[in-house]
C-alpha cells in the first residue's frame, strides 16, 4: 500500500520529479568523471567565496535604509525577470510537447491538477538553478552569524512561484491573442527579450548617449546622497524578507503562492484545451507555393544542398533564434557605444567594443556550429549517402558562419565608415573567432538532440570551454590591434593558435570519437 | 544471373553476437524478404549492407562493388529506408527531397521532376510544401520512401516499410515496390507482416539468432520445413523454422 494516494497532487509530483531526475541523469550520461569534477570545482569555488563573504560580513548588520532597500528590490526584480524568461519559455513549450500530456489528460485526473503539478515542476526547476548558485555562497553566512539570511531561499521560492504564474498567464494570453501557430515562436522571442530586459534598461544611458558608463548602483547611491531616493514601504518587502523578518517573508510567500495557485488552477481547463489545439498546428506554412518558390531550381550537389538545408533549419528554429537574438541584444549597447566612439574618432576607445564584437562572433558561431555539426536529426541519412564527410562538414560549417557574417555586417560597416583600419581588424578578428569556434566544434563533435540547444545539452564540455578561451584570446588580439598595438596582438593570437593546435583532431580521431559515443 | 547483393561470412558482435557467419545472395530484379523474430539480426544485417554498421568480418558486394572497400561507389547505387523515417520535421517534403537529391548528386532538373513525380505518386503533392512536423508516422514514412527513391537506386533496402501506414498507403507502397521490381529494380525488405512477404517476395530468407536458417521461394521453404508443397502458409513455415529462437534481443 502506498502512503500517497495515486492520482493525488503529491503522487503526480513524485512522478514528475522522477522523470525530471531521470532526464537530468540521461542528459549527464557520458560526461563521466570530468563533468562531476567540473561541478565540484565550481561548487568549491562558490563555497570558498561564501566562506570569505561570511568572514567579512560576520559582524556586519545590513541596515534598512533607502540604498539597501532599492538594491535588494532591484536584485529581486533582476532575478524575477531572469526566472520569467525561463518560465515563459517552459510554459509555452509545455503546450507543444506531447510527452505524457495526452496520457494525463486522457486519465480521470482533472486538468487543473495536471497543470498545477506541471507548473510546480517548472517553478521547482527554476528555483533549483538559482539555489545551486546561491546556496554555497550564502550558507556559510547563514550558519555563522546570520541565520536570518536564510530568508533569501524563501524569497527565491516566492519569486519562482510568481514568475511561473506570470509565465503561464503570458503564454496563455499569447495563445488567445495570436493562436497556436505563432505562440511558440513569439513566446521564445519574448523570453529572450525579458531575459535581456534588465541589461538593456541598465544600459539605457549608454544607448541614449547621455553618459558613456554609469552603473545602476552608482545611480542609486547618487540619488540617495542627494536625498532624492524615497522607496515606498512595499519596496522594502524583499530586503526584509531576505533578512528573515517573518512577516515580510510570509507575506511574500503567501502572495506568490496565491498568485501561483490562482493561475495554475484557473487555467487548468484552458491549458488542456490549448494543448489539444496545438496538435497539428505547429506548421505555419501554407501548402501553396509562391511563384518564385515553385520556379526555384534544386540545389546542385551535396555542399549546396546541405548549406540550404541547414540554413532552412536554423531559420525555422524558434528556440535557436531567441538565443541568438539574446546575444545580439547584449551586443546593442556595445554597438551603439562603438558607433558613437567611431563618430568621435576615438581609435583606442574602440578597442573594447571591437573585442566584444569578435568575442560574440565566436560565441554565436560556436552555438550555431554545434547545432549544424552535432545536432543532426538524421545522421543515418548522411551516413548512407555517397557524399564525402568532409564536404558535408564544410557545408555545415559554412551554414553556421553565414548568419554570423550577416549579424556582423552592421557593426563592421559602421566602424569601417569612420575608421577603416578598425573595421578591417574587427572583421578579421571576428572571422577568426567564428572560424575557430567552428573548427573546435568539428574536432570535438558530440552528437545531441536539436531540442537540447538551449542548454547546449549535448555539447562537449571541453569544446565549450575551449571555444570561450579561444574567442576571448582572439577578442583580446582584435582589441589590441584596433588600439594600434598590433605587435602585442600577436601574443594572444599565438596563444589562440597554440590552443587550437592542441585541440586539433584528424578525421580518424573524429570518427573514432563519434563511434565510441 | 547478375547478383544484386552477395554477403559472405558476415559477423557482428555487440555485447553479444548479433550476426554470425551470414551468407546471403539477392538476385538482380527480385524482391527479397528477410524475415525473422525480434532480435534475429535482420536490421543489423541490413545496416551493415547499407554501410551504417561496420562488420567485424565478412564481405559485402553490391552489383559487383566491394562495399567495404569502395563504400561511396556502393552507396551511390543503394538506398536505405529504416522503420523510423529519417526526415527533418522543419523541412517540407520538397525541401527534404532537394536535400537528399543533393547528397546523391542528382542533377537538379532531374531531381526536381522526380521529386514532383514521387510526391504525386505517393499522394503527397498537396503537402509538398508543408513542414513535416505535424505529419503522421505514415506520411513521414512516405516522405522517407520518396527520399530513398529520388536517386533511382539499383538496390533498395527497406526495414519494415509498411509500419504505420494505413491500408490505402500500404497498398500504394506495395504497388510502387512491385512496379520497381517489374522494371528491373531490386528490393530487399524486412517485415513482420508475413502475408506481404508471401504475396510479394520472389524469395524469402529466414534469420534467427544471427544466422540464416532458410532461404528460397515459398515452396522451397515449405520443403525445408518439411511441409507439403502448397499445403501450409508462410506463417506456419516461419514458426516451425524459428521455433525456440523467438526471444532474441538484438535487432
Amino acid at each position: 500500500m502506498t502512503l500517497i494516494a495515486p492520482g493525488s497532487i503529491l503522487w503526480l509530483l513524485g512522478h514528475e520529479m522522477r522523470l525530471y531526475w531521470r532526464n537530468f541523469r540521461a542528459g549527464r550520461a557520458g560526461r563521466g568523471a570530468r563533468g562531476l569534477i567540473s561541478l565540484i570545482v565550481v561548487g568549491v569555488m562558490l563555497f570558498g567565496g561564501g566562506v570569505l563573504a561570511a568572514l567579512g560580513l560576520h559582524e556586519v548588520e545590513v541596515p534598512i535604509h533607502p540604498i539597501s532597500i532599492s538594491v535588494a528590490a532591484l536584485a529581486a526584480a533582476v532575478v524575477f525577470t531572469l526566472m520569467l524568461s525561463q518560465t515563459l519559455s517552459a510554459s509555452s513549450e509545455a503546450l507543444y510537447e506531447r510527452g505524457d500530456l495526452d496520457l494525463l489528460f486522457a486519465s480521470p485526473i482533472g486538468p487543473a491538477k495536471v497543470l498545477f503539478v506541471r507548473s510546480l515542476g517548472v517553478a521547482g526547476g527554476v528555483v533549483t538553478i538559482f539555489a545551486l548558485i546561491v546556496t554555497p555562497l550564502l550558507l556559510p553566512s547563514v550558519i555563522w552569524g546570520h541565520p536570518g539570511w536564510a530568508g533569501v531561499f524563501g524569497v527565491l521560492g516566492g519569486l519562482a512561484l510568481s514568475s511561473t504564474a506570470v509565465g503561464l498567464l503570458l503564454a496563455m494570453a499569447l495563445f488567445a491573442l495570436i493562436g497556436p501557430r505563432r505562440t511558440r515562436t513569439v513566446a521564445q522571442v519574448m523570453a529572450a527579450l525579458v531575459g535581456a530586459a534588465f541589461f538593456l534598461v541598465s544600459q539605457t544611458r549608454t544607448i541614449l548617449g547621455e553618459q558613456k558608463s554609469s552603473s545602476l548602483f552608482a545611480e542609486i547611491t547618487r540619488q540617495a546622497q542627494e536625498g532624492r531616493l524615497h522607496p515606498s514601504p512595499i519596496m522594502s518587502l524583499p530586503l526584509r524578507a531576505m533578512l528573515g523578518e517573518p512577516l515580510p517573508l510570509l507575506t511574500l510567500l503567501a502572495g506568490s503562492a496565491g498568485l501561483f495557485a490562482l493561475a495554475a488552477l484557473a487555467l487548468g481547463r484552458r491549458f488542456s484545451d490549448a494543448a489539444a489545439a496545438t496538435q497539428g498546428k505547429t506548421a505555419a506554412r501554407p501548402a501553396k507555393a509562391t511563384r518564385s518558390e515553385a520556379r526555384r531550381a534544386f540545389s546542385a550537389g551535396p555542399f549546396l544542398a546541405t548549406v540550404r538545408k541547414e540554413l532552412l533549419l536554423i531559420r525555422r528554429d524558434a528556440a535557436l533564434l531567441s538565443q541568438v537574438l539574446l546575444r545580439v541584444l547584449y551586443l546593442i549597447p556595445t554597438a551603439l557605444l562603438l558607433s558613437r566612439n567611431a563618430a568621435e574618432g576615438a581609435g583606442p576607445a574602440l578597442a573594447g567594443g571591437a573585442g566584444v564584437v569578435a568575442f560574440l562572433a565566436g560565441q554565436v558561431a560556436g552555438s550555431l556550429a554545434w547545432i549544424t555539426l552535432s545536432a543532426e536529426d538524421a545522421p543515418d541519412l548522411l551516413a548512407v549517402s555517397p557524399a564525402r564527410i568532409r564536404t558535408l562538414r564544410r557545408a555545415k560549417l559554412a551554414a553556421a558562419l553565414i548568419p554570423v557574417a550577416l549579424f556582423l555586417v552592421a557593426p563592421i560597416a559602421v566602424l569601417t565608415w569612420f575608421l577603416p583600419s578598425a573595421g578591417a581588424w574587427t572583421a578579421l578578428g571576428a572571422a577568426l573567432a567564428a572560424w575557430s569556434s567552428g573548427l573546435i566544434n568539428i574536432w570535438h563533435q558530440r552528437p545531441g538532440k536539436r531540442a537540447d540547444f538551449k542548454r547546449r545539452g549535448g555539447a562537449s564540455w571541453m569544446a565549450t570551454i575551449a571555444e570561450m578561451l579561444v574567442s576571448a584570446l582572439l577578442a583580446g588580439a582584435t582589441g589590441l590591434a584596433v588600439a594600434g598595438l598590433w605587435p602585442w596582438a600577436l601574443v594572444p593570437l599565438g596563444l589562440a593558435g597554440a590552443t587550437l593546435l592542441s585541440l586539433r583532431r584528424g578525421d580518424a580521431q573524429i570518427a573514432r570519437n563519434l563511434r565510441t559515443r | 544471373m547478375t547478383e544484386a547483393l552477395i554477403v559472405r561470412g558476415l559477423d557482428k558482435t555487440f555485447t553479444k553476437p548479433a550476426v554470425m557467419d551470414l551468407d546471403l545472395t539477392v538476385h538482380a530484379g527480385e524482391l527479397y524478404a528477410l524475415l525473422g523474430p525480434n532480435g534475429a539480426g535482420k536490421t543489423t544485417t541490413l545496416r551493415m549492407v547499407a554501410g551504417l554498421t561496420k562488420p567485424d568480418k565478412g564481405e559485402i558486394s553490391i552489383f559487383g562493388i566491394d562495399a567495404r572497400a569502395e563504400p561511396a561507389a556502393a552507396k551511390a547505387i543503394t538506398a536505405w529506408a529504416p522503420d523510423e523515417a529519417m526526415v527533418y520535421d522543419r523541412l517540407t517534403p520538397l525541401e527534404y527531397l532537394e536535400f537528399v537529391a543533393g547528397l546523391w548528386n542528382v542533377e537538379p532538373k532531374t531531381a526536381k521532376a522526380r521529386a514532383e513525380d514521387l510526391l504525386s505518386k505517393l499522394s503527397l503533392a498537396a503537402e509538398a510544401r508543408t513542414r513535416c512536423e505535424d505529419f503522421s508516422r505514415g506520411m513521414k514514412q512516405k516522405v522517407a520512401l520518396a527520399g530513398a527513391l529520388i536517386h533511382d537506386p539499383r538496390l533498395l533496402i527497406l526495414d519494415e516499410p509498411l509500419t504505420g501506414l494505413d491500408a490505402a498507403a500500404a497498398r500504394l507502397v506495395k504497388d510502387m515496390l512491385q512496379e520497381r521490381v517489374d522494371a528491373g529494380g531490386t528490393v530487399i525488405l524486412t517485415t513482420h507482416i508475413l502475408e506481404v512477404a508471401e504475396r510479394m517476395a520472389d524469395r524469402i530468407g529466414i534469420i534467427a539468432g544471427g544466422r540464416l536458417l532458410a532461404e528460397g521461394t515459398l515452396d522451397a521453404l515449405r520443403s525445408q520445413a518439411g511441409e507439403g508443397k502448397g499445403g501450409s502458409t508462410l506463417e506456419d513455415v516461419f514458426l516451425q523454422l524459428t521455433a525456440g529462437d523467438a526471444n532474441g534481443t538484438t535487432a
